[in-house]
C-alpha cells in the first residue's frame, strides 16, 4: 500500500491550516508527523482518514482517491484521534463490537476479531467498563482497539502516546513496531520526539501548514544536523586535568564549542567519524585518562529546535 | 445489487444480522437516564389520570357510559404530548450531537452506507415510539372495558398516531444532519418545539373526531379506506422523501447526490398525479388536481434554490458512472449532480405539471380555478427562473472562487431584496401604503399574487419573460459547455488492493 498525499490544502475561512504539503510512505513503515500546535497535522490526519475534505490536493491509497471514493478508502484507513469521543452508556467491548459490525464483520469473525483486539490492547479484564468512566489512558488503548479491529492497512495515529504513562508508551512503541512488521503503514504524531526517533522511518516536520523538512530520519538528521557532538569523561580522580584537555580540544582542528559540562567535556565536531578517531587517539597519546568517548546523536528534537519557529495559525 | 448478488442474500439468511446502528443506539437508548426517565414519568402520569378518573367516578351515582371515552382522549393527549414532542427532539438532538460540523462522530466514516445509517437512526426512533406505545397500550384497551370508544378507534388512532411521530422523526433526522452551526440548529430545535405543539393539537384534533364518529362504524364504508390510503400514502411520502434528502446530505459531496433525490421526487411526482387524475376522474370535479400542482410547484421552487447551489464540477466517480449512450445520456444530464442538469430537471416537471394540470382543467368544466392560477403558476416560474440564472451568472462571473451554495443564497437574497427595497424607500418617501404595495411593481414576485388588473399582469409576465431571455442567452454558453463536458471519463478506475 502506497500512501500519496498530493498538494494537499486546507483553509478555515481565511485560515490556511494546510498550506500545499506533498509526502509518500509505504506498507511497512512508521513515519512520523511532527510540528508545533496548530501546524495542521491533525487537519492532514483527518483529511487522509476521511474527516475532513480538502479545499485543494488530494491523498491517494494505491491510486485510490480519498476525496473521490472516500467510502472505498475508508476501508484501508484506520484512524485514532487524540481524544476518544465521549459515547455515554456503552461499555468498551459494545462500543469495539459496534464498530466490528460497522465495518462488516459477522458472526464468528466478529467474535474472534474483538476479543483479539481486546486482549491485543490489553482491555479484556475491564471490557464491560462504560467508556465515560475511562482513565485518558485507557481510552487511548479503546480508541487503537477501534482503529484496529477491522485490520487496516493504513493506520493514522494523532497523539496516541498523549496522556499514557511510561509503562504504556513502551507498549504502544513495540505494538506500533508489530503492526509495521505486519505490512501497516503508519502515520503518527506525537510530542514526544525522542520516542518517535527510536520507532519511525521516516518523517515530515511542518509549521503552519507548510512542509519544512521531510525524508527518512537519517536523511533529515543529516541535512538538518550536519554537526555532531562528542562527551568525553576522564577516569574518576582525573577531573583535575579537564581544563587542559579543555585547552588542548579548542586547538585541535574540526572542533568547535568546547565546553564543560558537569563532569565531562562536550564539544561539537565538524569532521567525520575518522575525524573523532583521530583525535581520540592524540589525547590518548597525550596520556589523558579517558573512560568515555561518546557521540550524542542529534535526535528529531534538536531536529525541530532547529528547523521550526513556534509559528502557529 | 444483481439477481445473483439478490439471490446468494436470501439464500444467506442465517448470516441476516440487525443495523449495527440500531444495536449501539438502543444499548445505549435502554441504558440512558433521558429515555428510561421519561418512560418512568410517562408511566406516572398515565397511572395518576387513570387513578384520577376511576376516583371522580366512584363518587358519581349514576354510571358514566362515555368514560372510557373520556380516559382514551386524555391518554391520546399524554402519548401524543410525549411522542410527537420528545422522540423526535431525543433523535434530533442525538443526530446533530454526532453530525457536529467540525467533529463529525467516527461512525460516518465507517464502511456503513448512508442508507444504512440514516436506516438505522430511524429504526432506532422507531423502535423508542414502540416502547412508548406499547407502555400506553395497556392503559387505552383497558378503556374499552369502560365503554364510550371501540377497539378499532383505539387501534387507528394509535396507528396514525404511530405515523405521524415515525414522520416527525424522520423529519428530525433531516434537520440533524443539515450542516449548520449549533446557533442555527438551535433555532430550529425551537421552532420544531413549536410546530410539534400545532402537530399535537391537530392529531387530538382528529383523534376527537374519529371518536365521536367510531372507526368501527366507518370501516365499511370505501371513502373510509380511501381516505386511509390518501393520509397512509402522504405520510410515507413525507417520511420517504426526508429520509432520501439525509442520505443524500451525509453522502460524500464526490458522490451522485442528487440522482437519488431526483428520482424519487420524479417517482412522487408522477404517482402523486396518477392519483390526482384517478380524483377528478372519480368526482368529475377538475379542482382535485391542484392538490398534485400547487405541492408540485412549491417543492419545485425549493428544488430551484438547491440545484443551483449544486456545483458544476462533476467528480470522477460520477463521471464514471455516466452512460456511453446519446439517449441515455440526455436522461442522465437532468437527473445526475450539477446545476445545469438540474435546472433542466426542474424546468420539465413544472413545465409538465402546468401543461397537464391545464389540460385536464379544460377537459373538466366543473371547476372552480380561474384563469389568472395559470397566469401566476406561469409569471412565478418565470421570475423563479430569472432570479436563479441572474444568480448563478453572478456567482460565476464575480465569485468564482467561493463556494456553489452562495449562487441559491443570491437568487433568495434577490427575490426578498426586490420585494422589500421599494416599500422600504416609498417609507422614507413617506408614500408607503396598500394601495402602493399593491400596485405593480415589476421584478418582484410576490407582487404577482397582488395584482389584480389584467394589464399589469401582462406587464409582469412580458417582464418576466424579457428578464429570463436576457438571463438564458447569458448562461448559454455555461450551459452548452455543462452539456458538452457530461461524459464519461476514458480509462479504467484504480483499484484498490
Amino acid at each position: 500500500m502506497k500512501i500519496e498525499v498530493k498538494n494537499l490544502r486546507k483553509e478555515f475561512g481565511k485560515t490556511v491550516a494546510v498550506d500545499n504539503i506533498s509526502f509518500s510512505f509505504d506498507s511497512g513503515h512508521i513515519f512520523g508527523f511532527v510540528g508545533p500546535n496548530g501546524a495542521g497535522k491533525t487537519t492532514t490526519m483527518r483529511i487522509i482518514s476521511t474527516i475532513e475534505e480538502p479545499t485543494a490536493g488530494d491523498v491517494l491509497l494505491n491510486g485510490i482517491s480519498v476525496c473521490e471514493e472516500p467510502e472505498l478508502a475508508r476501508r484501508a484507513v484506520g484512524y485514532v484521534p487524540d481524544t476518544l469521543p465521549a459515547h455515554a452508556d456503552i461499555t468498551i467491548h459494545e462500543y469495539l463490537d459496534f464498530y466490528a459490525r460497522a465495518y462488516g464483520l459477522r458472526g464468528k469473525k466478529r467474535t474472534q476479531a474483538v476479543e483479539a483486539i481486546e486482549e491485543f490492547t490489553n482491555v479484556t479484564g475491564i471490557r464491560d467498563k462504560h467508556l465515560k468512566a475511562l482513565s485518558k489512558g485507557m481510552k487511548q488503548r479503546v480508541s487503537l482497539g477501534r482503529a484496529l479491529v477491522y485490520d487496516p492497512d493504513v493506520l493514522v495515529l494523532d497523539e496516541p502516546a498523549a496522556g499514557l504513562d511510561p509503562r504504556a508508551r513502551v507498549e504502544l512503541r513495540e505494538l506500533l513496531m508489530l503492526l509495521a512488521a505486519r505490512k501497516k503503514a503508519i502515520l503518527i504524531s506525537s510530542h514526544i520526539l525522542t520516542e518517535l526517533t527510536e520507532i519511525c522511518n521516516g518523517v515530515v516536520i511542518i509549521e503552519s501548514g507548510k512542509i519544512l523538512e521531510t525524508g527518512t530520519i537519517a536523511e533529515v538528521l543529516k541535512k538538518s544536523a550536519p554537526r555532531r557532538t562528542v562527551a568525553i569523561r576522564l577516569l574518576e580522580g582525573n577531573h583535575h586535568q579537564n581544563p587542559q584537555l579543555l585547552k588542548e580540544l579548542l586547538q585541535t582542528p574540526f572542533i568547535e564549542n568546547a565546553r564543560e559540562v558537569v563532569n565531562e567535556i562536550h564539544f561539537d565536531l565538524t569532521g567525520d567519524e575518522a575525524a573523532a578517531c583521530g583525535i581520540l587517539g592524540e589525547l590518548i597519546a597525550k596520556k589523558f585518562k579517558i573512560i568515555e568517548f561518546r557521540q550524542t546523536k542529534a535526535n528529531l528534537e534538536d531536529i525541530f529546535m532547529n528547523v521550526t519557529k513556534g509559528g502557529v495559525q | 445489487m444483481n439477481l445473483a448478488g439478490i439471490k446468494s442474500h436470501f439464500v444467506n439468511w442465517r448470516e441476516w444480522e440487525l443495523n449495527p446502528i440500531v444495536i449501539k443506539e438502543l444499548r445505549q437508548g435502554v441504558r440512558s437516564w433521558t429515555v428510561t426517565g421519561m418512560l418512568l414519568l410517562f408511566l406516572v402520569v398515565l397511572f395518576l389520570t387513570s387513578l384520577g378518573f376511576l376516583m371522580t367516578q366512584s363518587f358519581d351515582v349514576s354510571p358514566n357510559l362515555q368514560l372510557g371515552g373520556s380516559m382514551f382522549s386524555a391518554f391520546v393527549i399524554i402519548l401524543a404530548g410525549a411522542s410527537v414532542f420528545f422522540i423526535p427532539l431525543y433523535t434530533g438532538v442525538r443526530v446533530a450531537a454526532e453530525r457536529h460540523v467540525n467533529n463529525p462522530d467516527l461512525l460516518y466514516v465507517t464502511t456503513l452506507s448512508p442508507t444504512r445509517i440514516i436506516f438505522g437512526k430511524f429504526l432506532c426512533s422507531a423502535y423508542i415510539a414502540l416502547l412508548f406505545f406499547s407502555a400506553c397500550m395497556p392503559f387505552m384497551a383497558f378503556t374499552n372495558l369502560l365503554r364510550g370508544v371501540d377497539l378499532p378507534t383505539v387501534f387507528f388512532i394509535l396507528f396514525f398516531l404511530f405515523l405521524v411521530v415515525c414522520t416527525a422523526n424522520m423529519i428530525a433526522i433531516f434537520l440533524a444532519c443539515l450542516p449548520m452551526s449549533r446557533p442555527f440548529k438551535f433555532l430550529f430545535v425551537i421552532y420544531g418545539i413549536f410546530q410539534s405543539f400545532g402537530v399535537i393539537g391537530s392529531l387530538v384534533g382528529i383523534s376527537f373526531t374519529m371518536m365521536r364518529s367510531g372507526v368501527g362504524a366507518m370501516m365499511t364504508g370505501r371513502d373510509f379506506w380511501i381516505g386511509t390510503a390518501t393520509a397512509v400514502a402522504i405520510g410515507v411520502m413525507l417520511a420517504g422523501l426526508f429520509f432520501v434528502l439525509s442520505v443524500a446530505l451525509i453522502t460524500p459531496p464526490s458522490a451522485n447526490r442528487a440522482l437519488v433525490v431526483r428520482i424519487y421526487l420524479t417517482a412522487i411526482w408522477l404517482l402523486g398525479g396518477i392519483l390526482s387524475f384517478g380524483w377528478v376522474m372519480q368526482t368529475g370535479n377538475a379542482d382535485r388536481m391542484t392538490a398534485w400542482t400547487y405541492p408540485t410547484f412549491l417543492i419545485m421552487m425549493c428544488a430551484l434554490l438547491v440545484t443551483i447551489s449544486n456545483s458544476d464540477q462533476i467528480s470522477q466517480r460520477v463521471r464514471r458512472t455516466i452512460p456511453q449512450s446519446r439517449l441515455k445520456r440526455v436522461l442522465a444530464f437532468a437527473f445526475f449532480n450539477g446545476a445545469a442538469g438540474g435546472l433542466v430537471w426542474v424546468a420539465m416537471i413544472l413545465a409538465t405539471t402546468f401543461l397537464l394540470s391545464r389540460r385536464i382543467l379544460l377537459a373538466f368544466p366543473k371547476s372552480t380555478v380561474d384563469s389568472s392560477a395559470g397566469y401566476w403558476f406561469v409569471t412565478t416560474t418565470a421570475y423563479a427562473f430569472s432570479y436563479s440564472l441572474t444568480a448563478l451568472f453572478i456567482h460565476r462571473k464575480f465569485l468564482s472562487k467561493h463556494p456553489p451554495k452562495l449562487a441559491g443564497l443570491f437568487a433568495v437574497l434577490l427575490a426578498g431584496a426586490w420585494a422589500i427595497v421599494p416599500s422600504i424607500g416609498l417609507f422614507f418617501l413617506n408614500r408607503l401604503s396598500w394601495k402602493s404595495v399593491e400596485g405593480l411593481q415589476l421584478g418582484n414576485i410576490f407582487n404577482v399574487f397582488a395584482v389584480r388588473d389584467e394589464n399589469e399582469r401582462h406587464q409582469h409576465l412580458l417582464f418576466a419573460g424579457v428578464w429570463l431571455a436576457l438571463m438564458l442567452a447569458l448562461n448559454a454558453g455555461w450551459f452548452l459547455r455543462q452539456v458538452k463536458n457530461f461524459r464519461p471519463p476514458p480509462g479504467a478506475p484504480p483499484v484498490l488492493e
